[in-house]
């Protein structure tokens, strides 16, 4: 799966963004009239925000070419922003992992100048959301939390982090935690373990309970 | 899931998360699910000169992913119980 920022131009007839609808994505939320800022480039206008289950999509409202889409499992950081100081307009402010962080990004946004809208993209590492109606901001929080919730890390075998524990991705039955002696382990299970010597007995109490009745 | 019971004990509690990428957000916990995603209120940047416009943000949201480090208040550390309860988590009961 790629990280990052990328151009997103599947729309439906009435402008709204073609979901795969096979893997289960749904559309969680749409805000119209939101503005777009990614990275230190200049704001984009106007255009309408759709969230889905998967990823965070912004579709120009004059361009009908023009779209961006980042998927959750990108968005590592994202918050609410009302200080003008950092940016003139309350927004949500997002931090996007690029899986690529060596690139400068300032370089890049100084070719971009004689490229095209979707050039370099991919190296935006962060986005500014600014709905025309600030009011807006908490919920829209809200449906970025419970969405990146339903993003977890997809498991990457042996690099899965440690920080991924969840209830699914406990050692398989058989496989050992470090490089410990699992039959070591069992072996002594055997020997010092008197649980099942507790067991057995309680075994033997419930049969002549049986018997006296 | 050993981390994510022990972080929703220090819940109201000042942290400061280091993230990869190496920025340091203090804040106080607000809540943690079980992929170890962080919401923190009240945040402050650790290093401001360097992050100038993450002064505004007063609470965000984390990405467990994401995470590096996340440094815990001292008084809210019990080494014994963590000693133990690391144990039994490495024996998977």
């Amino acid at each position: 799966m790629a990280l990052g920022l990328r151009v997103f131009s599947e729309r439906t007839s009435n402008g709204e963004p073609i979901l795969d609808d096979n893997n289960g994505e749904v559309l969680m939320h749409t805000q119209p009239a939101v503005s777009i800022v990614l990275g230190n480039r200049p704001s984009e206008s106007p255009g309408t925000l759709f969230i889905s289950s998967k990823q965070v999509i912004w579709l120009s409202d004059v361009d009908r070419s023009k779209g961006y889409a980042v998927d959750f499992v990108s968005i590592s950081l994202h918050a609410v922003s009302r200080d003008p100081e950092a940016y003139p307009s309350p927004c949500i402010y997002t931090q996007i992992e690029t899986g690529d962080d060596e690139e400068d990004e300032d370089e890049d946004e100084e070719q971009q100048q004689t490229l095209d809208w979707s050039s370099g993209i991919s190296m935006i590492k962060e986005m500014r959301l600014v709905p025309s109606d600030s009011s807006h901001l908490e919920t829209l929080f809200e449906v970025f939390c419970e969405c990146a919730e339903l993003n977890p890390e997809p498991m990457q075998g042996e690099d899965a982090s440690n920080w991924n524990l969840s209830g699914n991705d406990v050692n398989l039955i058989g496989y050992s935690n470090g490089d410990h002696d699992l039959t070591h382990d069992v072996l002594q299970l055997h020997i010092n373990d008197q649980r099942f010597e507790d067991a057995e007995e309680m075994e033997h109490e419930s049969n002549k309970r049986n018997s006296h009745q | 899931m050993l981390f994510f019971s022990y972080f929703k004990e220090i819940v109201g509690r000042e942290v400061v998360v280091e993230l990869k990428n190496d920025l340091a957000i203090r804040g106080t916990l607000r809540s943690v699910d079980q992929y170890l995603n962080i919401k923190l209120e009240n945040t402050r940047v650790v290093d401001q000169d360097k992050y100038p416009h993450m002064l505004s943000v007063r609470n965000c949201f984390i990405r467990g992913s994401v995470v590096r480090y996340v440094q815990l208040p001292p008084d809210g550390v019990d080494v014994e119980l963590l000693h133990d309860a690391t144990r039994r988590e490495a024996r998977g009961g």
